[in-house]
């Protein structure tokens, strides 16, 4: 058996469509995601939610396959999938046994490229969107994290990814049709392929699937300002939902790797300060915990407390001060059980073809290149304590957006 | 080649393997046969607070020794408690299977220190306050209380604000020590395993443990036709579950409940699928084959808008008659078949979906299966077999309980 490294390729078809692809020979499946830059930040200004209606509406018939023609086809193929925005793509992305992903890579094209968007099917869409906008309103939680990305992010990147009420409730069958001509484009799309594959192969339907869509340049809207400061939203809930964020690096710079170690000292495992300053010591919440997340051209740290009223303050506090307090440094000790967690968590995902299908879509948008699980590891192994200290010191958190959403509002740390 | 592994130490515990030579991970865990089911109504929500007790220390060990020794392991670890289960299981890199057993089974032997208990308490309140926030599981708990009435499946697995917060350490420590015992628990681990390092290890972390005889209660259930509303007029969307007999998770029926219950619910391309999602009628709805041990259920849920509540409520109970009355259809089921079968292939190449299968196998079931044997007891189903399972349990009679705002 091949026991080197598992395998990558990178090819890019004229068009501006990007196909990578590793291959993993130690398992029977594949996972794949098509990716197009029709997220919401790609949204138009006053439509925002139309990717995400369009991202039910492509699924109803495509090709010479009606609705049910094609959602009969995909079961036939056992495709587990999914179609959904984030803030910059449009992603439909499958998993499956690898033998039928020859069949399946021409249907999601069909889907890409000839979409029928029935007109009986619009309503039905934009009403399911506009559901899944309400149903946020009981989830807290998932409130909150829509609403700290809108006011930490400048705009358009802050957007909802399921969209605003008002456009979406104001969007017709018409509009959206023009927008999936604007926006289905193969500039900027990524075809990512992870599983038990033959590059040939894949490169060979990729050629034949894609070769020939055509399409304008994909566009983002100037980046604004970001509102930042804080936020207090009333809502009668039984826990306050608390909010942090403020920015860091972005992935794309090698000192990320420094802002990465340095929140798994705050929340990587259990033994993370948050959880046991604030959880374990104090036992102010049950969920407490941040993590590092990138765009293209910025990164930020998004924190997350939950607690009832009569604790929310003296969380919020201790949340603060954690935070603070690691620009202050972190141990050596705290520095290889952080660096240990993220090197096993690296293995463990590339046993998952859907994880490694993902991983390879985030590199190429944000790196331009696929990294192998090796280069991840040593990426973790390679920077000292002296580094990540120094990394600290040089960007001391100070500036905090806040959002909480329960009965009363709370002092902000600012 | 994946291989299977089974040893008993002299104290009954059941020491199980899947080995995957292909697998760069390893997973390992410890499944007790406790849960809410379980335990007194007195001690509502005790199996989840003593999970999370578990991890505040040993005799050896404080809480913030497990944790730091766990993530100096790099491991992925966790627990969770059910109705009838609760675990503890660790992912790990395969060099750190002794550590990792060696923490796991001390804290298999709690300190349950009393200033502990006081703190985490505020913990398990505060994680019942974080659910009274989501709907979803306000109606799960409500509907299993519609249902199954007297029956202990009825159990909170949280318990509630006034239960935790009488619960004391010596209940705790009772309940601990009536269920604990090896024979009522077992060891699993899949991925890149050495089986007999595995098992000389465990005789020497668990051998002393004392055996002990745990009883579980079977009474039975009386289903009923019933219906409840609970009014929230901070609600914006309308949420309806139901429940209805089906067979347990001992039962051979199981397989044909599993593709009945994803041609009738999936999330993809099911009657429900067609008749609520598509028409944009309700922007969830699923259904599931729910198997317990010794008696088994179906599950249903949708969300919609509160307008449409009363249409979503008789498109679903609509379908439901439409399969009993005519059964599925043959490409329908193939779809379901490859659909599950495709699914069960994915879970299977991660040693920790693997090691969560072989624990509830054993814990149901005493016996171990290959991936293979299900698929092959999978593809056995046909129509006629559906049909037959139809009659035993035909989706009725069905518990329905709302939540939402407005009267009903």
């Amino acid at each position: 058996m091949n026991q080197t490294a598992p395998m990558m390729r990178v090819d890019r078809l004229d068009n501006g469509l990007t196909l990578v692809m590793e291959r993993m020979p130690d398992v029977q499946s594949a996972s794949m995601v098509l990716a197009i830059m029709a997220g919401a930040s790609y949204d138009p200004e006053h439509g925002v939610g139309s990717g995400n209606v369009l991202s039910d509406w492509i699924l109803r018939g495509a090709g010479d396959r009606d609705s049910r023609g094609l959602t009969a086809e995909l079961d036939s193929l056992g495709v587990q999938r999914s179609c959904a925005v984030d803030t910059v793509f449009l992603r439909f992305s499958a998993s499956l046994l690898a033998e039928k992903l020859p069949d399946v890579i021409p249907l999601v094209a069909d889907i890409f490229q000839r979409a029928r968007l029935p007109e009986d099917g619009f309503n039905a869409c934009r009403d399911l969107a506009l559901g899944q906008i309400d149903a946020i309103d009981d989830e807290p939680s998932q409130k909150l994290n829509v609403l700290l990305r809108q006011q930490h992010l400048p705009p358009p990147l802050g957007r909802p990814t399921l969209g605003v009420k008002e456009h979406v409730a104001a969007l017709s069958a018409a509009d959206l049709r023009l927008d999936y001509e604007r926006r289905f484009t193969p500039d900027g799309a990524i075809l990512s392929i992870a599983g038990r594959i033959s590059f040939e192969q894949m490169h060979e339907i990729a050629e034949k699937s894609f070769g020939s869509w055509t399409g304008p340049k994909a566009s983002m809207a100037t980046i604004g300002v970001s509102p930042g400061g804080s936020r207090h939203v009333l809502q009668e809930t039984n826990q306050v939902q608390i909010g942090l964020a403020f920015d860091a690096v972005p992935e794309r710079e090698p000192e990320s790797i420094l802002a990465m170690l340095a929140v798994n000292v705050l929340s990587g495992g259990m033994g993370a300060r948050l959880f046991t300053e604030i959880r374990e010591k104090q036992g102010l919440c049950y969920a407490v915990h941040a993590g590092y997340q990138s765009l293209r051209t910025q990164g930020m740290i998004m924190g997350y407390a939950g607690t009832v009223p009569e604790r929310a303050q003296r969380t919020l506090d201790a949340f603060v001060h954690e935070l603070k307090r690691i620009s202050g440094g972190i141990t050596a000790d705290e520095l290889e059980r952080a660096r240990i967690g993220m090197k096993s968590r690296v293995v463990m995902n590339g046993e998952s073809t859907g994880a490694r299908a993902a991983a390879l879509l985030h590199d190429m948008y944000h790196l331009g290149r696929p990294r192998s699980l090796d280069e991840l590891r040593h990426r973790v192994e390679a920077p000292t304590l002296a580094d990540v200290n120094k990394y600290l010191d040089a960007h001391p958190v100070q500036q905090f957006t806040l959002v909480t959403i329960g009965p009363a509002e709370l002092a902000a740390p600012n | 080649m994946s291989t299977f592994k089974h040893a008993r130490l002299a104290n009954n515990l059941d020491i199980i393997a899947e080995v995957m030579p292909t697998t760069k991970t390893a997973a390992i865990g410890f499944m007790v046969k406790t849960g809410a089911r379980d335990e007194n109504p007195s001690v509502s929500g005790v199996s989840h607070f003593l999970e999370h007790m578990m991890f505040k220390g040993t005799r050896s060990r404080s809480a913030a020794d497990i944790n730091r020794e766990f993530d100096a392991l790099g491991a992925r670890n966790n627990a969770f408690t059910s109705n009838e289960v609760t675990c503890y299981w660790a992912q790990i890199l395969p060099e750190y299977l002794a550590p990792t057993l060696d923490i796991l089974a001390d804290m298999m032997r709690p300190a349950l220190r009393v200033e502990d208990f006081d703190m985490e308490k505020n913990v398990i309140l505060e994680e019942i306050s974080l659910y009274l926030d989501k709907p979803g599981h306000i109606l799960y708990e409500r509907i299993m209380e519609d249902h199954f009435q007297s029956h202990p499946l009825a159990h909170s697995i949280l318990g509630s604000k006034e239960s935790i917060g009488a619960l004391t350490q010596i209940q705790m420590r009772e309940y601990f020590d009536q269920h604990y015992g090896p024979g009522n628990m077992v060891l699993a681990a899949a991925g890149q395993i050495n089986f007999d390092e595995l098992v000389q290890m465990a005789e020497h972390a668990c051998g002393q443990w004392p055996s002990l005889s745990v009883q579980r209660s079977y009474p039975p259930v009386n289903p009923a036709a019933r219906r409840h509303h609970i009014q929230d007029d901070k609600l914006k969307r309308h949420y309806l579950c139901t429940l209805c007999p089906g067979p347990s998770a001992q039962d051979m029926d199981r397989f044909s409940a599993t593709i009945l219950a994803d041609v009738i619910g999936d999330h993809d391309g099911s009657r429900l699928f067609w008749s609520l999602i598509e028409p944009g009628l309700a922007e969830e709805a699923d259904f599931s084959a729910f198997l317990h041990d010794g008696l088994g259920s179906f599950l249903g849920y949708a969300s919609c808008d509160p307008a449409r509540a009363a249409l979503v409520e008789e498109t679903m109970v609509k379908e439901f008659i439409r399969v009993r009355n005519a059964g599925v259809a043959e490409e329908e089921m193939a779809r379901s078949k490859t659909k599950i079968a495709t699914s069960a292939v994915l879970s299977g190449e991660l040693p920790l979906g693997r090691m969560r299968n072989l624990c509830s196998q054993w814990i149901y079931n005493r016996e171990f299966r290959t991936l293979e044997e299900d698929l092959a007891e999978l593809n056995k189903v046909n129509v006629n077999r559906i049909g037959e399972l139809l009659e035993k349990y035909p989706l009725a009679p069905l518990t329905l309980t709302t939540l939402g705002p407005g009267e009903k």
